[in-house]
């Protein structure tokens, strides 16, 4: 008996159980391959084995969800603020959570902006910035994280009045006006919304 | 099967949330890595299995210390050299390769080199080199989290530790199984069949990885 260590002992076994041996575990090891490995993680089925087992395409990627309904109506506007030097103004619209807006804004100069959300549920004046900057404009689509209000601060920073114009579309249901300490909420009418059927 | 197939998806790569958990990290976060080293090392069963082939016939407790640390030794030269050195090795063919050295190890077990082909290469070496792939398979899972690179050698090194920490429970746990096992009399029966099992894995492993490299 030897005494390596590699073996706990006892008599080795015959050449041709070992070569038995081992045909028949990479034998296993194709089949399982071929007829669930491959199936179920890769989507190739050579055999057709996965398709019979049902097992095919297991780990195939959702596909992206291209439509989603929805329950509110489709709302737009669009609205214009001057801002004289150092003047402020927040503008936002009310969304349910994962409510999809689209919206263009663009100014005469540059104006600092916080695009921003406050959940419905958050701590009062819990705010969460989408976009900061300074720009002249932005474009984008939008998807709502959570119920709340959901928009714009924009400020100017120049020594020139600045115009802002804001177009937006989507599926909200009031927009909010913050402006001189005041605040103002306005119900926006579904038939408000640029190129909705007419009646 | 069906139950376990999320598992063989997600068991292997440092899964999404978790990477970017700790690339959002900066500065040195020795626990987070850590952990992420221990949970690599104890989820991911192509490690656990060679480590189970190395220590099946192994009955005294110096032998099993000799082979893990020549296992260690390797592992951590190449985690730690690949990463610092920015060594860039297709993360599916190292995964075959470890895959591959699961079946080597249980072809050895069973006498294999020695009975079909006349020539004993040394366990050690073998442990050792393979220890070397393991530890470049390592790497590629460190560097997918695309770590900054301040604090890369505190980061790295803290999941170098977590690896071991990780390793030596595996292995407790493995070694206290196959005490039990061996007390029986029928544990040389079983054991050449266990390592025919084995083998299998490591082919089924490696042939998963090579089908990644070749469609993912």
């Amino acid at each position: 008996m030897q005494t390596t260590e590699s073996t706990g002992a006892a008599p080795q076994p015959r050449r041709a159980k070992i070569l038995l041996a081992t045909l028949m575990a990479l034998c296993a090891a194709v089949l399982i391959l071929v007829a669930l490995v491959l199936p179920a993680e890769f989507d190739r089925d050579p055999l057709g084995v996965g398709e019979a087992l049902g097992i095919r395409g297991l780990s195939r990627q959702p596909q992206l969800e291209r439509v989603r309904d929805e329950k509110t109506g489709y709302r737009g506007e669009a609205v214009t603020f001057e801002l004289l030097p150092f003047e402020f103004v927040e503008y936002k619209y009310r969304l349910h959570e994962g409510g999809t807006m689209l919206y263009s804004w663009s100014a005469t100069a540059e104006v600092v902006f916080d695009f921003h959300g406050e959940p419905d549920a958050g701590p009062e004046g819990f705010a969460e910035s989408y976009r900061l900057g300074k720009a002249d404009g932005e474009n984008g689509a939008f998807t709502a994280p959570y119920g709340g209000i959901h928009g714009w601060f924009w400020e100017n920073r120049g020594t020139h009045p600045v115009t802002v114009t804001l177009t937006t579309s989507g599926f909200y249901s009031a927009a909010l006006q913050f402006r001189d300490g005041l605040v103002s909420e306005k119900t926006i009418n579904e038939e408000a919304a640029p190129g909705a059927a007419p009646d | 099967m069906l139950a376990l197939m999320p598992v063989i998806v997600l068991a292997h790569n440092i899964s999404g949330a978790n990477a970017s958990f700790v690339q959002e990290l900066s500065g040195a976060a020795p626990v987070p890595f850590m952990y992420l080293g221990a949970k690599h090392m104890v989820t991911g069963y192509d490690h656990i299995l060679y480590l189970l082939g190395v220590v099946f016939f192994l009955g005294r407790f110096r032998d099993v210390l000799i082979y893990v640390t020549l296992f260690t030794l390797g592992h951590s030269i190449t985690l730690t050299g690949g990463v610092l050195l920015n060594l860039s090795v297709n993360a599916y063919l190292v995964d075959m390769v470890i895959g591959l050295s699961v079946a080597y190890k249980a072809f050895e077990n069973i006498g294999g080199f020695k009975q079909v082909f006349g020539v004993e290469p040394g366990a050690r070496i073998a442990v050792f080199v393979f220890g070397l792939c393991h530890g470049l398979g390592l790497a590629t899972k460190v560097q997918q989290l695309s770590l900054s690179s301040e604090n890369l050698l505190s980061n790295m090194l803290s999941f170098n530790v977590g690896v071991e920490l990780g390793q030596a429970s595996a292995l407790t746990i493995i070694v206290v199984i196959l005490l039990q096992w061996r007390r029986r009399s029928a544990f040389q029966r079983h054991g050449f069949i266990a390592n025919m099992l084995l083998m299998s894995a490591g082919f089924v492993l490696a042939g998963y990885q090579f089908a990644g490299y070749l469609w993912n």
